[in-house]
């Protein structure tokens, strides 16, 4: 709807600064599974993109070959499009997406269906192209979310649940927890833990112990001392700051009983 | 320049999956089969031998008119399913597979995304016909005798109006689905029930676009345009128009994801 495919029911979409109503103009988009004419070449697309967005030729040809380039494509630029491979559309996908120069470039799910190769290209891609642009991009790996966003939105349920700065948004539903794992005998230290007077409960899920604890600051010299004098069989020990999954999780959780279906 | 960027995308992709070539060989063949079959008959009889020993078959030379006549309902019959099966994917197989989305978050007006379109199948198909009328053509004035290059060149313009017709309902059935088999079916659909229905209310729709072909011979043999291939050449222009604006307004409309 943002990139003007789909007519909204109600409101309109606008962008600062940009009174006209066409504003295509000004956005970039890449769509979940980019498709191309696949009777073209990576540069003849590319070329053809930014004609479409007004560019002159001359400066069409030279913005493809210098985006070729940069997302390392070149030796590929004369091949037909249907010898590519699926980390390769990517790349291209994200070069006609930002050949215009846009304000805004929307990207939906750029990584779910690469390799890991690719994907760490693409993040890195996208590291430097949040300096160029406005960047709005959906994701459901959350790992990545919290790599690359300066700011979050939260959707559940096709009502944005949660929003702001990624650390304002962690600070608010911060939980603080340390993690634990052992080699062994884990439910000992388990009822152990429980009984100090800093730890609100714990959580044995998957191998690794979570505690939640008042003051994480205390607790942590509490649990290491008593590690160090009973010899515990210590393997993992982490003083956790929520990640974004357990955020997540949490705020759909409260969504869902404040607003059960 | 815009537009032109579309027009010439569609003549390279035209040119790329070989529909410059085939096409204007399907139309060749197809306009000379019937000069070449009609004027050989009798040798061909002859030669296959299926006739009793003193039987005398008379089968009078056709007129130079009608043979090129027989090349036209060719083309109006082959032709047309040709044309329908050429055009019936080019909007409606870059939606269904998903191009359209990247081309259309462009600044791309509508009107010039479907214009372009049309401008490049015309000019493919014209040309083809234009071909095939001069191949059949020539072997008319090898075979059977003069006829006139003027009201050759006349009766291509109103049979290219048909033709142009036939196109514009080809693009604006592309709008209304997303698969070409249904955008086929569509197309040839409309055209047999406005057929159907000329024919049946023949009186009141003198001018319409499925007359043409049937003025084509007067014009053909004496070089005279026939009030009514005005009328209906008028019609088959207003509906094309139609049809475009059609198309644009529905595409509008459409969601693209």
């Amino acid at each position: 709807m943002l990139a003007g495919l789909i007519k909204p029911t109600e409101g309109h979409v606008s962008l600062d600064d940009y009174k006209e109503n066409d504003i295509r103009k000004h956005i970039g988009y890449l769509p979940q599974h980019p498709q191309f004419h696949s009777w073209m070449t990576g540069r003849e697309f590319l070329i053809y993109a930014a004609q479409l967005s007004h560019l002159p030729k001359k400066e069409a040809a030279q913005k493809a070959d210098s985006l070729l380039n940069r997302f390392e494509l070149q030796e590929m630029k004369n091949r037909k499009i249907k010898k590519y491979s699926g980390g390769m559309k990517q790349r291209l996908g994200i070069a006609q997406a930002i050949i215009h120069s846009p304000k805004v470039l929307l990207l939906d799910e750029p990584v779910s269906a690469l390799d890991p190769i690719g994907r760490r290209t693409i993040l890195n891609l996208m590291e430097q192209l949040k300096k160029e642009t406005t960047l709005l991009y959906s994701t459901h790996i959350l790992g990545d979310a919290e790599e690359v966003s300066d700011e979050i939105l939260l959707m559940h349920k096709g009502a944005v649940v949660e929003s702001g700065s990624l650390d304002k948004v962690k600070q608010r539903h911060n939980v603080d927890k340390i993690t634990l794992r052992f080699a062994k005998d884990t439910k000992k230290y388990q009822n152990i833990l429980e009984n100090l007077s800093s730890v609100i409960k714990t959580e044995y899920k998957k191998q690794t112990l979570q505690v939640y604890v008042t003051d994480p600051v205390i607790a942590k010299d509490e649990v290491l001392s008593l590690a160090v004098s009973e010899k515990w069989p210590l393997l993992h020990f982490e003083v956790g700051r929520t990640t974004l999954e357990d955020l997540f999780m949490k705020v759909v959780n409260e969504h869902a009983v404040a607003d059960p279906i | 320049m815009q537009w032109l960027t579309l027009y010439k995308k569609e003549c390279l992709e035209s040119a790329r999956n070989f529909k410059w070539i085939w096409v204007p060989l399907v139309f060749i063949l197809l306009c000379i089969t019937d000069p070449l079959s009609t004027y050989y008959l009798p040798l061909i009889l002859e030669s296959t031998g299926g006739l009793p020993e003193g039987a005398v078959i008379e089968i009078p030379t056709p007129l130079p008119f009608e043979v090129f006549m027989m090349s036209i309902s060719q083309l109006n019959l082959l032709g047309i399913l040709v044309i329908a099966l050429i055009t019936m994917g080019t909007i409606s197989g870059e939606r269904k597979d998903g191009v359209a989305e990247l081309i259309l978050v462009k600044p791309v007006s509508y009107f010039s995304y479907i214009t372009a379109k049309w401008t490049a199948y015309m000019t493919l198909i014209l040309s083809s016909t234009f071909i095939g009328f001069l191949a059949s053509w020539y072997y008319i004035e090898l075979l059977f005798g003069d006829l006139s290059f003027t009201n050759i060149l006349l009766t291509f313009l109103f049979f290219g109006i048909w033709l142009m017709f036939v196109v514009s309902i080809s693009i604006f059935m592309n709008t209304s689905s997303k698969l070409p088999g249904i955008v086929l079916f569509l197309t040839l659909g409309t055209l047999i029930a406005m057929n159907l229905g000329t024919t049946i209310f023949s009186t009141y729709l003198e001018w319409s676009p499925s007359k043409i072909v049937s003025y084509l011979p007067v014009l053909l043999n004496n070089g005279y345009v026939p009030e009514d291939l005005w009328f209906s050449s008028f019609g088959a222009a207003i509906l094309s128009a139609l049809f475009i604006f059609g198309a644009t307004l529905l595409l509008k409309r459409r969601e693209m994801v």
